[in-house]
């Protein structure tokens, strides 16, 4: 090699380094231009274009809309006085102290299963009944659902942190399944598992018990089930991933300062947990808030929710109402967010790296296998057998059967379909097909959105809780009005000068809407580890020469690993089960989804439908399966 | 005599659609507002790409019309291309266009029913987004059954098919009933299964034939007495049917009169597929089709309007997408298999868009909301 040689050589590499050097310097500046840009044009633009709908009628700024839904006792029940007659805070006094010396407490003996003769000492507590309007009962309803969802999910979470059995890694990544589905699929599940002839009930006339109408006695709770059916994993999932990055040591440090294991769970373990419990509490709440097709299929009308009520406005073209309502809804959410965000922020500071606890064996012989914590673990997982393989296993069974027994002319059907189908039907391949590509593209955009909105508000104050909260936006307004605002603003396209308009639709509009639907996961289960990293960590390894890219890919993110790689399994998740703004976005016949090929297929016939969401399933069940493989790669 | 009554309801509501087109000032289409609808060119053009919109199950069924109808469109007319479209909020999708001034890229809507014209009318200008047709361009017009006329004053929509809701009903648990006031009596209690009319075309039919029944001022108090009785009201048809029927949590359900021929083709018992018509009546739905005043293939469009309405046609629509012919029955030819299974209620009751128009919205709410969470 020659010296010129030589010299180029070097020259070019300088080149390649300096440009390394450019792009490291401005590598979280550039991500995060993108980010801005993908939210304006993806999420403000059209959100912002149904909203307007609601302060703007003929042209004019108004408030008109919110003083009617306001002052609507059907809308917020009880306080409608209030809000029309803020002033008179006598009189609302007055009816709150004579509302609650109505309130007696007693107690009594109950039977709650009423075929069965179970005496069950009960607290009544009876009160003279208040109204709660739709909102206060979309409130009421998503309580319960996220008190049953943590209630279902802590349990799992516990299992899958502290016991090793085979099969725990593939289990851990199937938690996330029930999330996948269509509304319509979950129902036609719970009917299938619940029903007066459903799988249970089966089960149950094996031993002489039933049949019982599950479902018709008690709609409200079967709409909760089915509410912790979708949201237990979730909670489980952040748990889990929060519990594989406690430090070990810290417990080991307790332990040899003398405290029971008890004792060190609760002051060590337990408060490392708590800010993913409760962001799994937040997001079931949220989600359970705005659910609308579950309570419909399920609970039928009496348990309507505002999300109905914004769906049906829409259907009927009344825009203004719809908006304010979404508006409304979206304060609620946006207040909570915050709320919590205000919490979360204050915990900051304490120095963690990943060392996971150690796992103990689940069944190691029979004696440890007959002492009350794993007879307390067996009983979780029949209960779990129930609530969630129940309903998908009976979807599986329904896809195999019809009136009259075996079959596989649902599945013939879709294979008949992909080999004939025209171009304007829906063809099972393209759908799987199109629904991973999406799927990882939705990977490659939303994580790195996540991680930069988590790096850029983690220690900004209150203004970065503001940010923070603002950005959560994807998860507090509703999918109608979301779908609407995609719709109106990108489908049909912003008027723009010289007779232009902004349009934006296919393949790269669906990547880009289900990127801005999933990235809240993805900062939701890193900001909370990003947050309690030692900032003293990032402070040297800059003062060492280290670019803010260089400490964030070195420093920050392997110890935030496992939280990167549950939120990844979410951004994914989310991908594969959106529906409405695939829907819509979808520009050509051949960009839909496996959900969007499953309600094509709704006719007045189920089965193909219920092939297609079993293919959904076992597509999206492998599919976890290899992103948790890959991903727990990449969290060694 | 039928061609006498259909086309004089027609042509009458073609004088008051004259009189709202005109109140359309600055209108775009050259078409409209002077001349009476689209007179027959010499030279009709016939070929091209004809775009038809429609809702899914007419293309994505397991036996779809939709199929059929492109495939004989094509071969009978060889330079004419038929593109289906299925848009994803149905007919609410063109309106949202119209409104914004966006392209349409159709010609033909399949599927529009007469609540789909009020709501048209009430988001539009009177008598928009379809054209008012002219009869004499649709030789076949005058096949239409008596009893399906939708009342458009505007003259925009021909029947293409019906439907009839009804009871459908587990004969082995209770007996079949026969009047309104059978389903709030202590046999019945717990037992009916329905539709929120919100979100659902055979919910909200039952809903309009029970206004139909006990007038504006007492249909919600006969809801109330259903309420009392233990009247389950689900999501929609599919849920409802699928998921709570099916699975044995109920007895009755609110159907169609059709069901029977899908109970037979899926080896159902037929002893839970029983049909009841309350009154002898059933609650007709029928579906029209309509050409957009945008249209860029206006003698193709009529051409197809025409050919929907043939024998082969006609039969084909009826048996694939399981619903009755808008002919009258000597034009058609059914299956004897569908002949058997189909029931056609003694009366049919419908709401024209006249009781429909401005209404429709406010009672749809007030029934919701006695219904809805309180």
């Amino acid at each position: 090699m020659t010296r010129a040689d030589r010299r180029a050589d070097v020259a070019a590499a300088a080149v390649v380094a300096g440009g390394r050097a450019w792009f490291e310097r401005r590598a979280l500046a550039l991500a995060g231009i993108a980010t801005i840009g993908v939210l304006v044009v993806m999420l403000y633009l059209p959100v912002g274009v149904v909203f307007v709908d609601a302060v703007v009628v003929d042209g004019v700024p108004t408030l008109a809309a919110f003083r009617e839904v306001l002052t609507d006792p059907f809308y917020v029940g009880a306080l409608a006085a209030v809000f029309s007659d803020p002033l008179a805070i006598g009189g609302h006094a007055t009816a709150v102290f004579g509302w609650l010396a109505a309130v007696s407490v007693s107690l009594s003996i109950e039977y709650p299963l009423s075929d069965v003769a179970l005496p069950v000492p009960w607290l009544r507590v009876t009160t003279p009944g208040v109204r709660l309007g739709l909102f206060g009962f979309t409130a009421y309803q998503a309580a319960l659902s996220t008190i049953a969802s943590v209630a279902l999910g802590l349990p799992a979470a516990y299992v899958l942190a502290t016991y090793e059995f085979r099969g725990r890694r593939t289990l851990r990544s199937l938690t996330i399944l029930p999330f996948v589905l269509p509304g319509i699929m979950v129902a036609v599940g719970f009917y299938a598992a619940f029903g007066q002839t459903g799988t249970i009930n089966g089960l149950l006339g094996l031993v002489g018990l039933g049949p019982y109408p599950f479902i018709e006695r008690n709609p409200l709770a079967i709409v909760i089930v089915a509410h912790a059916f979708y949201n237990a994993p979730l909670v489980a999932r952040i748990t889990v991933a929060a519990w594989e990055s406690v430090d070990v040591r810290t417990v080991e440090t307790a332990r040899s300062l003398g405290a029971s294991p008890r004792r060190a769970f609760l002051d060590v373990i337990a408060p490392q947990l708590f800010p993913a419990i409760l962001t799994g509490a937040l997001l079931t709440f949220v989600f359970t808030f705005m659910t609308f097709p579950i309570v419909l299929a399920l609970g039928g009308l009496q348990l309507a929710t505002v999300e109905v009520w914004i769906y049906d406005r829409i259907r009927r073209l009344a825009y203004a109402e719809a908006a304010t309502l979404a508006i409304l809804e979206t304060l609620v959410s946006l207040g909570l967010t915050y709320a919590y965000l205000r919490y979360e922020s204050a915990r900051s500071g304490l120095a963690r790296a990943a060392a996971p606890p150690p796992k103990e064996p689940l069944f190691p012989d029979l004696r440890t296998a007959l002492t009350p914590r794993r007879l307390a673990v067996v009983g979780y997982g029949l209960v779990a057998l129930v609530v969630f393989v129940g309903p998908m296993a009976s979807l599986v069974i329904g896809s195999f059967t019809d009136g009259s027994g075996f079959t596989l002319r649902h599945y013939a059907f879709l294979l008949e379909r992909q080999v004939e189908g025209q171009s304007f039907q829906t063809r099972p391949f393209p759908a799987v097909r199109n629904s991973l590509l999406f799927g990882l593209g939705t990977l490659a955009i939303a994580v790195p959105m996540g991680v930069i909105l988590s790096v850029s508000t983690a220690r900004a104050g209150r203004v970065g809780t503001i940010v923070d909260a603002l950005a959560m936006l994807p998860l507090a307004v509703s999918g109608v009005v979301f779908g609407i605002g995609l719709l109106q603003g990108l489908v049909f396209g912003i008027p723009l000068p010289g007779g232009w308009r902004l349009q934006v639709t296919g393949p790269v509009a669906i990547v880009a809407a289900h990127a801005v639907a999933a990235y809240p996961f993805v900062t939701r289960n890193v900001s909370p580890l990003l947050g309690a990293l030692d900032p003293a960590m990032v402070e040297s390894a800059r003062a060492l020469g280290a670019s803010r890219y260089r400490a964030l890919v070195d420093v920050e993110l392997p110890l935030v690993a496992s939280g990167i790689v549950a939120g990844a399994a979410f951004a994914f998740a989310i991908s594969i089960g959106e529906f409405s703004s695939t829907v819509i976005l979808a520009g050509g016949a051949d960009t839909y989804t496996m959900p969007v090929a499953v309600e094509r297929y709704l006719g007045r016939r189920s089965g193909p439908a219920i092939a297609m969401g079993t293919l959904l399933l076992v597509v999206t069940a492998a599919s976890f399966v290899v992103v948790d493989r890959v991903g727990g790669r990449v969290e060694r | 005599m039928k061609r006498r009554t259909f086309v004089g309801a027609v042509g009458g509501g073609a004088v008051a659609g004259l009189a709202g087109c005109v109140t359309r000032d600055g209108d775009d289409g050259p078409e409209n507002g002077t001349e009476p609808g689209d007179p027959e060119p010499e030279e009709p053009d016939l070929s091209g790409e004809l775009i038809v919109a429609t809702y899914e199950s007419m293309v994505d069924d397991e036996n779809p019309a939709g199929t059929w109808l492109k495939e004989a469109f094509e071969e009978a007319h060889p330079d004419a291309e038929l593109t289906w479209t299925v848009p994803e909020s149905g007919l609410n999708h063109y309106i949202r266009r119209e409104q914004e001034e966006a392209d349409l890229d159709a010609d033909v809507y399949l599927g529009v029913n007469v609540d789909d014209l009020a709501r048209i009318d009430d988001a539009l200008d009177d008598g928009g987004l379809f054209r008012e047709l002219n009869l004499d361009r649709i030789g076949r017009a005058d096949r239409i059954r008596n009893g399906l006329e939708m009342g458009d004053p505007h003259g925009r929509v021909l029947p293409y098919d019906t439907g009839y809701i009804s009871l459908v009903y587990d004969e082995t648990e209770v007996d079949e009933p026969t009047t309104f006031d059978d389903l709030t009596a202590p046999a019945y209690e717990n037992a009916l299964l329905t539709q929120n009319a919100q979100n659902s075309d055979p919910g909200q039919a039952f809903l309009l034939w029970t206004i139909d029944a006990f007038g504006e001022d007492g249909y919600l108090d006969y809801w109330r007495e259903l309420a009392d009785n233990g009247v389950r009201v689900l999501d929609d048809w599919y849920e409802s049917y699928y998921g709570a029927y099916m699975e044995g949590q109920r007895s009755m359900i609110v159907s169609y009169s059709t069901d029977q021929v899908f109970a037979s083709a899926e080896g159902y018992d037929m002893s839970r597929h029983q049909v009841a018509f309350l009154n002898d009546q059933g609650y007709a739905n029928p579906e029209g089709m309509a050409i957009f005043d945008r249209a860029t293939k206006i003698d193709l469009a009529y051409e197809f309007v025409n050919f929907v309405l043939s024998s082969d046609a006609q039969a084909e629509i009826a048996q694939r997408n399981v619903q009755f012919p808008a002919v009258a029955s000597e034009h058609v030819e059914l299956d004897p298999e569908f002949d058997r299974y189909a029931h056609e209620p003694p009366e049919a009751v419908t709401m024209e868009y006249d009781r429909l128009r401005g209404n429709l919205d406010g009672w749809v709410d007030d029934w919701a909301r006695e219904f809805a969470s309180q």
